[in-house]
């Protein structure tokens, strides 16, 4: 018995220690081999399509994962894990790749790598004017050598062979069969001919990229019947990094600064390629004609219209919770349900329905308007009326939000102070000023700030309500009176002569982020005081 | 520890092994279709096709709309299947094609053939996405205007199916005839609305949509860039020229005599127009089956003239491109060539979706009056512009008009910003 126990607990713990290993570090070690898989192929995959950028994130992610699993000391790090390399995935990988676009030309015009675009320009060609078009058979032989059977226009047939001179041939030369109607032999000695079904299968790979006849007139396959003496159009120079043209004999260098190969008369080919350019997108947007035009005006606009839209949502949306916090008010969750609404409806729709209302030949609400007042205003094409249209649009999207926060936030204040300050002998507004405003911007102030934050941004209900219209007039680009920052720097990013220019308005979104971002510091700045009432109640 | 390390390391080996295998499988067909392997040399001494058992298909893709995807997919394959390809149609919204393929060529994963329109060209050229071609007599199958509307910097990029283009629209319960001059519309503006207590007027544009508005433009003698050899010149922009301001103060004299209001959408056009409340409308073939379903009694007539003669509309054409990223660039146009540019193929994109077409035996033999009135209205048609440029036209021309129709400036002076406008985008 005392020899059997050390072996049956020495089994029991092995078993344990067994157990244990399985159900904790096998699996996380088979669930880390997994997973570093995925990630070796694709860092594979993404090295091959050369971009590094993404590689690196991807490695950095791999490394932070698996030094979470491997040390016993970030165990808490270790569930958070998952949710950690996906933000460093979706959100860091995003940001830096949006800061680094910004200090390229990536847009249209400078879509491609250089490797690309070298490849794309190399591909043009042109028939020289001493340059003939033939119709063409082919044949192939048993070793895979390839003949073409060719036809000028003046009728001449001629045999050609990959890279060798062309043959004159006359249908009764000895190793040539019989012609069909259209001039080709049906077969040419040691050689069958290549019907349809067989040329299409290699005509790309393996019949275009061959030369017949004598440099520097050679003839290429031009299409499924015809051939040429196609030149390229543009030579590439290795060593040089430059073009010749091969009609002109212009030359067009790599301009590295602007990603375009360039003659010196300043003639550019189509397409550039894509470059880092430092700072010169920043410089752009701050020398630009359009921000010396009716940027005030609009930035200006852009804060009236985020405060007013704040303040306005919030006073409709507090009275509205006030109201209906009063528990003797009839009906008031049926109303209160009603209420929410507008913010139960997608923003879009609420914005359709409420540009129809207000059109002014059928609307609802405008010929109603006309018919008791007899006067409608503008709402899409007066200064004022149409940012008055926009802000109640926006009021209507955004009280019932206001409502619910506040509804929430009334609860929270305790009812033994408005008691004693009752009994203090303090009015009904008195009670609102002195301790249901300030305890209430201890709760919602924050929400208010991002509120702020998103209008300051709000690029949908501006340009779904009028595009930013009606416009300013003679302003230097085209700007309209309900355009705020980011709906006209759209237009300066999108609407340029240059059409679609990713690195500027990349450029653009970082100089609004660092606009945004310091409002509303300064506004949690401010928020501090509300932060001492709190302590102090 | 040390375990823990040869585990990890060991089953990292076997999954990256077992990863890689699969790759290779994964990757192995798509390597077939591009490099194409030969085909066994002996199976043609015959002259009997169907010898051969389900010959290798070569796939191309084709990217297109959801109107026309099913035509391509059904018609376009059983002839490309003679010739032993098939295609392989990814179906996405019109608009889509030309943002989509931006990504997608590039990166290797996009089409062998898009459809597309022609005004596309200035964008899709400059990023190197789209390939010449050349379809030699084929060419004179086509409507020359749709042939030049495809050729950029002097090199042609597809090959076309449809054109379209807006006609003047005019309501035969309130006008015999359309009127033939813009003074003509002036004229019957006074009368309908002596007649009718202001309720009924001539004819309504869109306040915003310079699009509608270029017919009156140049049928007084503006435009937008001038038009040389070499295509649309972006140096000269013409919406302050003398007859694009003598089109706008005719519009000014319009609105200031109470015959034109403001505020004018897609939508009140159409309902002013099938309503009865203006005779006529200026509108594209897209309007056709909402005008029909109305039940108003139009007809379609080409535009007024004014000093320099007739309106004449933007010209849209849409039409077949070959990426520059396909590995079978020569199969696709052979496609192009010989398949989609036939009579059979052509009347089935019509019959899909009736627009004029392209291919002048299809377009000639059309027994849809309206379309045959809206490809008259199209013969003389400007082609719209492609170069990049344009982009910076619409709004700044957008607001010209809508700030003269709303009364805020002259003429002049609003047509004279627009330009400033344009050029200033245009240089920076």
């Amino acid at each position: 018995m005392s020899t059997n126990n050390p072996t049956a607990r020495e089994r029991k713990l092995s078993l344990a220690l067994l157990r244990k290993f399985f159900s904790s570090m096998a699996l996380r070690i088979l669930g880390l081999a997994v997973v570093d898989a995925f990630a070796i192929m694709l860092l594979y995959l993404l090295l091959r399509d050369g971009v590094w950028p993404i590689a690196a994130i991807l490695v950095l992610t791999t490394l932070v994962v698996n030094v979470i699993n491997f040390s016993d000391r970030l165990i808490p790090l270790r569930w958070m894990s998952p949710a950690l390399a996906i933000i460093m995935l979706m959100v860091l990988y995003p940001i830096l790749f949006t800061v680094y676009t910004a200090f390229t030309n990536y847009g249209d015009g400078h879509l491609l790598t250089k490797i690309q675009t070298i490849r794309r320009i190399s591909q043009d060609t042109y028939l020289p004017e001493e340059g003939n078009v033939y119709h063409w058979v082919g044949y192939r032989s048993p070793e895979g050598d390839f003949l073409l059977w060719l036809i000028d226009e003046d009728g001449q047939a001629f045999l050609a062979q990959p890279d060798k001179s062309l043959e004159q041939v006359s249908p009764e030369d000895s190793q040539i069969g019989q012609l069909d109607n259209a001039g080709f032999p049906l077969n040419v000695e040691g050689y069958t001919r290549m019907e349809l079904l067989d040329v299409i299968p290699i005509l790309d790979s393996q019949l275009a990229p061959l030369e017949f006849g004598d440099p520097p007139l050679t003839i290429r396959i031009k299409s499924i019947r015809e051939a040429a003496q196609l030149k390229p159009r543009f030579e590439y120079d290795d060593e040089q990094d430059l073009f010749i043209e091969n009609i002109t004999g212009t030359v067009y260098f790599a301009d590295e600064s602007q990603g375009q190969f360039t003659s010196s008369e300043g003639v550019s080919l189509n397409p550039g390629y894509q470059v880092e350019i430092g700072w010169r997108n920043f410089d752009r947007l701050f020398n630009s004609p359009a921000l010396s035009g009716p940027f005030i005006q609009i930035f200006i606009w852009t804060i009236v219209f985020a405060f007013l839209s704040v303040f306005t949502t919030f006073a409709l949306g507090l009275f509205l919770a006030l109201v209906y916090n009063d528990p003797t008010f009839p009906f008031r969750k049926l109303i209160r349900a009603f209420l929410i609404m507008p913010y139960a409806i997608p923003g879009i729709i609420g914005i359709l329905i409420w540009r129809g209302m207000l059109n002014p030949h059928f609307g609802v609400l405008t010929t109603n308007l006309v018919n008791i007042v007899g006067w409608t205003p503008g709402w899409f094409t007066h200064p004022i009326w149409s940012k008055v249209g926009v802000l109640i649009v926006n009021l209507w999207l955004g009280f019932p939000y206001m409502m619910l926060v506040c509804s929430g936030a009334l609860q929270t204040i305790p009812s033994e102070i408005y008691e004693a300050a009752t009994v203090d002998g303090a009015g009904v507004w008195q009670r609102f000023r002195k301790i249901t405003l300030p305890l209430l911007f201890v709760n919602v102030g924050p929400l208010l700030i991002s509120s702020f934050t998103m209008n300051f941004n709000n690029f949908a209900v501006i340009y779904a309500y009028n595009e930013g219209r009606p416009p300013i007039p003679g302003t230097i680009t085209p700007a309209g009176y309900t355009d705020i920052l980011i709906s006209y720097t759209y237009r300066i990013a999108f609407e340029s002569g240059r059409g679609s220019d990713y690195g500027y308005a990349n450029a653009i979104t970082i100089v609004i982020f660092l606009i945004v971002a310091s409002i509303t510091l300064v506004q949690y700045r401010a928020m501090g005081t509300w932060e001492e009432i709190s302590e102090n109640v | 520890m040390n375990k823990k390390y040869f585990w990890f390391a060991s089953l990292l080996i076997i999954f990256s092994l077992v990863l890689a295998a699969c790759g290779g499988q994964v990757e192995t067909p798509t390597e077939e279709v591009v490099e194409a392997p030969p085909e066994p040399t002996e199976v043609v001494v015959e002259e009997e096709p169907e010898v051969e058992e389900e010959p290798e298909l070569v796939e191309l893709v084709v990217w297109a709309d959801e109107l026309r995807a099913p035509i391509i997919n059904d018609l376009g394959n059983q002839f490309a299947n003679e010739y032993g390809v098939s295609l392989t149609i990814q179906e996405m919204g019109f608009g889509d094609i030309r943002d989509q393929l931006a990504v997608a060529g590039p990166a290797g994963e996009g089409p062998d053939i898009l459809i597309g329109a022609h005004d596309w060209l200035g964008q899709l050229v400059s990023n190197g996405l789209v390939s010449p071609l050349d379809f030699g007599e084929k060419e004179s199958e086509f409507l020359d205007a749709a042939i030049t509307a495809f050729v950029y910097e002097g090199q042609l990029y597809g090959l076309p199916y449809a054109t379209e283009n807006i006609a003047f629209f005019c309501n035969k319960d309130l006008v015999d005839t359309a009127p033939t001059t813009w003074d003509e519309v002036t004229a019957l503006a006074v009368d309908l609305e002596a007649a009718s207590d202001g309720e009924v007027t001539a004819w309504i544009i869109q306040t915003i949509d310079p699009y509608h508005h270029f017919p009156l433009t140049n049928s007084f003698g503006g435009y937008v860039f001038g038009l040389t050899d070499e295509g649309y010149d972006p140096d000269d922009v013409g919406l302050d020229s003398s007859g694009a301001i003598a089109a706008g103060e005719w519009l000014q004299d319009m609105v200031e005599a109470g015959h034109l209001s403001a505020d004018v959408d897609y939508d009140v056009l159409h309902t002013y127009f099938t309503t009865g409340k203006a005779a006529c409308i200026g509108t594209g073939p897209w309007a056709l089956s909402m005008i029909r379903d109305s039940g108003v009694n139009y007809f379609i007539s080409p535009f007024p003239a004014g000093d320099t003669g007739a309106g004449r509309p933007f010209l849209g054409v849409q039409g077949f491109m070959v990426s520059a990223f396909s590995e079978n660039q020569l199969l696709a146009q052979t496609v192009l060539d010989e398949i989609f540019a036939t009579e059979e193929f052509m009347q089935a994109m019509y019959d899909v979706d009736p627009r004029p077409s392209a291919y002048l035996e299809v377009r000639d033999s059309t027994d849809d009056a309206d379309i045959a009135a809206f490809a008259a209205a199209g013969a003389t048609g400007y082609p719209m512009p492609a170069i990049p440029a344009m982009g910076s036209v619409w709004e700044a021309w957008g607001n010209a008009t809508s700030l003269i129709i709303t009364q805020q400036l002259d003429a002049a002076d609003a047509l004279a910003d627009a330009a400033t406008q344009v050029r200033t985008l245009i240089a920076e």
